[in-house]
């Protein structure tokens, strides 16, 4: 378990982590955190001639909030996001997820953007960013682009990056209802492990208790997380009753195509994404409830 | 009326656990010898295949490389470990020849400057392999028409007997109730932080081997210098390397031999630590992979009158010593219950998979879950409550010594008063009731029971019984202790630890024989030119054996001091009164001689000496294991361990109903091992097997795929349960005494492990007893659960 023979590089700014992985293209491959990247170099599943590493840059590490935009730098650590008053404030759905990421040891090191980079498909903040259609910064030395997390994941550890682009921040949207409510479920073999499956759902009311907006995610049960917006808009309108959320529930998890594994058997998968689907809705009900 | 003890027993600080605490640990991979080479293993990736070539000049040609090895020129210059059965065409090396017997079986090694340019280089050796047909079913392998793993052999099956130890027909025929059904013990493991590691190094001018190694592992110096064709005083095996756990397993006896061969045939020094893929699927330590045919018979008043237990145990592709696991429980065939007829029928068969080696128990957890099971099936069957079932088969405690039979004799215990102390402990009629109220709020819950023995003492008197060739009956330990010019204590013990604490067990037993602060004496592990016998730290023996030891040393040292004495103060040796170290004469306490004054005697001042007194102060003991040194009768019963330690759980567990997740709410173990000498180790030792147990019961696995690959390879896939999944874990001490150890002591090493799969398996039943579902499988995985409980 040691890495084959690398290159190094410490990038002294994005420009310069660009302008490397011009130069090196998919020879080259960026490194933060390194807690996903680091056990594959060690079981050489990935053997890549240079490592450029971003994890310093002050520019990566910022959080914000601009206008109805929670923006975290593609290089904070999830304890950071996890321990930030504004994301809990402005997103608290990504802060749920954040505490399912892996173990505390492990989000000391990692970073928002090397999870939602490296795409695996049980991934929490994949699943917030894709069910809350957040929008990724992907900049090159060819300039910057916008994507929709739904384009970015676009199949198994795989995104739309190109070789020459690099992450730059996630912009999470910040519900403005008049009343909100949010929950992430999972289920996983051990606490910590990749999960099995996870579901997240986040519900705005208005005044009068009539949903205005919902979105509804599953995790884990297919190549990349996936949100259920035509679902999701199917409650705008109701009082959220039961019924309907686990109907909904239901038919988000039949739309599933899970693959079976040593943990869990493709039924096992679709009924969890059901269950824990309902869940979520029900939990994000239940707070939309109990909040003032 | 005896004196009260001094040190044992008391909450003293382990002599250990500054070392560890604060790093300071030497481990194998904390040396380093100059010059030093370092092993990568290239490794199969077939289950079973002809090797057809080997091409490695590409490899040769990296920058670093020293060496690359075969099978070949290995098995020419070295010879077949040993087989712990009669099976002398079961043939093992560290690097196979001709053919492949399992997915990540070593193939080559490569010797470089530096681990990472071994890699490098491993990756370019080409093997060219022919698939053949392989066997990952034990029952298939059994079969006539299954693929022989050694055609030599002649059968994939290494042993078989069957044992009718009592009047099993009668029993079956006259019971007014019967059962039959099969339980599961998962192939599973103990997996320490600390994969196997070990360093060789060759001097050609004096023809020694010196090796410092992660191991624990009887007659390892003997077995490392047999394989190399080397007389035993050639090999040095440094004892003095902390182990970081192994459970029985760190018993890298293949890897010693590679790497000893290697680091001569290159003069220089090599070094081989397993990386975790290496130690999963290579290393050969995966577990006892096990069904039970059960048939029990029982009367309506819910006595157990006679037992049938079947045994099929897949050790995988080689043998070792792997199929004595199924001789262990013969020790323990009836748990701590009072079955009169016992038929044992242990078969153990190869598969094309990763070679078993010696796990916590030794095969014991594995029965003790067939007999709990057992015995909950029997209760629930008569509608019994299961406690009260045991309580009618316990053996009581006045029976004791008590003869089970297959032979052997448990020295001590009181079942019931141990398991009513556990049923206290946890408040069991309140356990009862948040049970009920969990199921009427729809949730499942159960409550699990098991009560189980821990044989212990480690005499391996069950190897006569699977090889009659083997007329093996010593099973001895030793310490020696040294007192020096200065009256500072030095325990020497012939063997290393696997953080069990010998060195707080050595210190603290001759404190307080010597009547010495345990805290001033040290107690070093001598490499094994130096070492007194030893049979190493295996079947939870040493607090009876090394203990025994310690104390038998001590007791000379202390009659020497006595004899001492008796001749500078003029009065007979019965007249002296010892101390605190200083010897007086009996109602004459102003004619005495300290503790410094004897020392100096008898260091320096031959003149004062008794004649025939040897100068110098240090004595050795070496002892042979209490009621060992018998071989079986020609119906194979044996005594086999001396002691009986006893252990009583109980756990309540809440599973999802819609996932099936469990999730352990409450847990207590009532436990006896005797006097314990450090209940902190003690109970250390305690909680570490009840979360194992809890991992081979919930979530351990090493699964295989049914093209024969190991599919759960890593820590990613094999889970081992964390913080999160263990709950908080109480323990509830009873002391029996054994009457045949020097303080009372049992053994304890296996506590916990022994029972807490049994308990939590029976806890999961109960929880589906409602559906009028069962599980009789491990690992009870979530998925396992929920396929049980799904609508059908």
């Amino acid at each position: 378990m040691k890495a084959a023979p690398f290159e190094y590089v410490r990038a002294e700014s994005l420009d310069h982590a660009c302008q490397m992985l011009a130069l090196r293209g998919e020879e080259a491959k960026l490194i933060a955190g390194g807690q996903s990247l680091v056990p594959m170099l060690a079981m050489r599943l990935l053997a890549p001639a240079w490592l450029v590493n971003i994890h310093g840059l002050a520019e990566l590490q910022e959080i914000s909030v601009v206008q109805d935009q929670l923006v975290i730098g593609a290089a904070v650590r999830q304890c950071v996001a996890d321990a930030d008053p504004q994301v809990k404030q402005s997103v608290p759905l990504l802060s749920k997820a954040l505490h399912w990421v892996g173990h505390a040891a492990t989000r000391n090191r990692g970073t928002v953007g090397g999870s939602l980079a490296h795409a695996d498909p049980s991934a929490e903040l994949a699943l917030a960013a894709a069910l809350l259609d957040a929008t990724l910064s992907l900049k090159s030395a060819r300039g910057i682009r916008q994507v929709a997390a739904g384009d970015f994941l676009v199949g198994p550890m795989m995104t739309c990056l190109e070789p020459d682009e690099c992450l730059v921040d996630a912009r999470f949207p910040i519900w403005r209802e008049d009343r909100s409510g949010c929950a992430f479920e999972e289920i996983s073999a051990r606490h910590g492990d990749f999960a099995i499956v996870s579901a997240a759902a986040q519900l705005g009311v208005d005044q009068a208790g009539v949903c205005t907006r919902a979105a509804l995610g599953i995790g884990g049960a297919g190549p990349m997380a996936r949100a259920f917006s035509d679902l999701a808009r199917r409650l705008v309108g109701t009082r959220l009753e039961e019924a309907l959320l686990r109907e909904v529930a239901q038919e988000a998890a039949a739309q599933l195509e899970p693959t079976g594994d040593l943990q869990a058997s493709a039924a096992y998968r679709r009924h969890l994404a059901a269950v824990l689907a309902k869940r979520a809705l029900l939990g994000a009900r239940r707070e939309l409830v109990l909040s003032p | 009326m005896e004196k009260p003890f001094r040190y044992i027993g008391t909450k003293r600080r382990a002599k250990e656990s500054p070392r560890f605490v604060t790093g300071q640990g030497r481990f194998v991979a904390d040396i380093h010898v100059p010059g030093m080479k370092h092993v990568a293993i290239v490794a199969s990736p077939h289950p079973s295949a002809r090797i057809v070539s080997i091409d490695s000049a590409a490899a040769r040609a990296m920058p670093g490389v020293r060496y690359i090895l075969d099978g070949q020129e290995f098995c020419a210059h070295t010879d077949s470990l040993y087989v712990g059965v009669d099976a002398p065409k079961v043939t093992r090396y560290a690097l196979a020849k001709d053919v492949v017997r399992y997915s990540g079986e070593w193939v080559v090694a490569v010797v470089a400057d530096s681990r990472a340019q071994a890699e490098d280089a491993a990756e370019l050796v080409e093997v060219e392999y022919e698939a053949m047909p392989h066997v990952i079913d034990p029952e298939r392998s059994l079969l006539p028409d299954a693929p022989l793993l050694h055609p030599d052999h002649g059968s994939n099956r290494l042993y078989h007997r069957k044992f009718v130890w009592g009047p099993v027909e009668e029993a079956f025929a006259q019971a007014e109730e019967r059962l039959a059904f099969r339980v599961t013990w998962g192939r599973s493991s103990t997996v320490p932080i600390e994969t196997f590691g070990v360093l060789a190094q060759w001097h050609e001018s004096d023809r020694l081997l010196d090796v410092w190694a992660s191991i624990q592992m009887p007659k390892y110096p003997d077995q490392l210098a047999r394989a190399l064709r080397l007389p035993g005083n050639a090999v040095r095996v440094h004892y003095d390397v902390d182990v970081g756990g192994s459970f029985g397993l760190k018993r890298g006896i293949k890897h010693t031999v590679l790497v000893s061969y290697l680091a001569r045939r290159i003069g220089a020094p090599v070094r081989f630590i397993e990386d975790r893929l290496e130690n999963m699927r290579g290393g050969d330590m995966h577990g006892p992979d096990r069904f039970f045919d059960i048939e029990v018979a029982f009367n309506r008043d819910g006595l157990v009158k006679g037992l049938r237990m079947r045994a099929v145990d897949d050790v995988g592709a080689y043998a070792g010593r792997s199929p004595l696991q199924l001789g262990k429980p013969v020790s323990a065939i009836c748990g701590p219950y009072q079955i009169p007829a016992i038929e044992y029928e242990p078969t153990s068969v190869m598969t094309n998979k990763t070679p078993q080696e010696a796990v916590r128990g030794f095969g014991q957890a594995p029965t003790n879950l067939a007999l709990e099971r057992t015995m909950d099936r029997v209760a629930r069957h008569l509608d019994m409550d299961p406690i009260e079932l045991r309580r009618r088969n316990f053996i009581r405690s006045d029976q004791f010594p008590y003869l089970i039979p297959s032979g052997s004799t448990y020295d001590s215990g009181d079942y019931h008063a141990v398991l009513d102390k556990a049923l206290a402990g946890i408040d069991y009629p309140a356990l009862l009731r948040q049970r009920d109220s969990l199921r009427a709020q729809g949730a499942l819950a159960g409550i699990g029971i098991a009560t189980c023995l821990e044989p212990s003492g480690g005499n391996s008197a069950f190897e006569p019984l699977f090889n009659a060739k083997n007329d093996t009956t010593t099973w001895m330990d030793s310490c020696l202790v040294r007192v020096d010019l200065s009256g500072a204590i030095t325990g020497v013990m012939g063997t290393s630890s696997a953080g069990q604490g010998h060195e707080t067990l050595v210190a603290t037993v001759l404190g307080e024989v010597l009547e010495r602060e345990p805290d001033n004496i040290r107690v070093v592990h001598a490499d094994s030119l130096n070492a007194l016998p030893s049979n190493s730290p295996v079947g939870s023996r040493m607090a009876i054996m090394l203990g025994g030891a310690a104390a038998g040393a001590a007791r000379k040292i202390k009659a020497t001091l006595i004899a001492l004495a008796a001749h500078n103060l003029g009065c007979a040796v019965d007249d002296i009164e010892y101390a605190e170290g200083s010897a007086s004469v009996r109602g004459d306490p102003g004619k005495m001689l300290s503790w410094d004054k004897l020392v100096e005697i008898a260091h320096r001042k031959f003149h004062l000496l008794p004649p025939g007194m040897e100068p110098g102060l240090q004595a050795g003991f070496v002892w042979e294991v209490p009621t060992g040194g018998g071989l079986p009768t020609a119906d194979g019963r044996v005594q086999i361990y001396p002691c009986y330690s006893f252990e009583a759980h109980v756990v309540l567990i809440e599973i999802d109903p819609e996932t099936g997740r469990p999730k352990i709410l409450k847990y207590l173990c009532g436990h006896d091992c005797g006097v314990m000498i450090n209940p902190d180790i003690v109970h250390g030792m305690t909680y570490g097997g009840i979360a194992h147990g809890i991992g081979a019961a919930l979530y351990e696995k090493f699964a295989y795929t049914e093209e024969g690959e190991l599919a759960s390879g890593t820590l990613m896939d094999y889970l081992i349960p964390s913080s999160m999944e263990v709950p908080e874990l109480h323990i509830v001490d009873h002391c029996t005494p054994s009457p045949l150890t020097t303080f009372g002591q049992k053994g304890s090493g296996e506590s916990g492990y022994l029972g807490s799969a049994a308990a939590v398996c029976n806890a999961v039943n109960d929880a589906l007893a409602p559906m009028g579902r069962s599980i009789e499988t491990l690992p009870m995985s979530h998925l396992a659960i929920w396929n049980t409980i799904r609508p059908t």
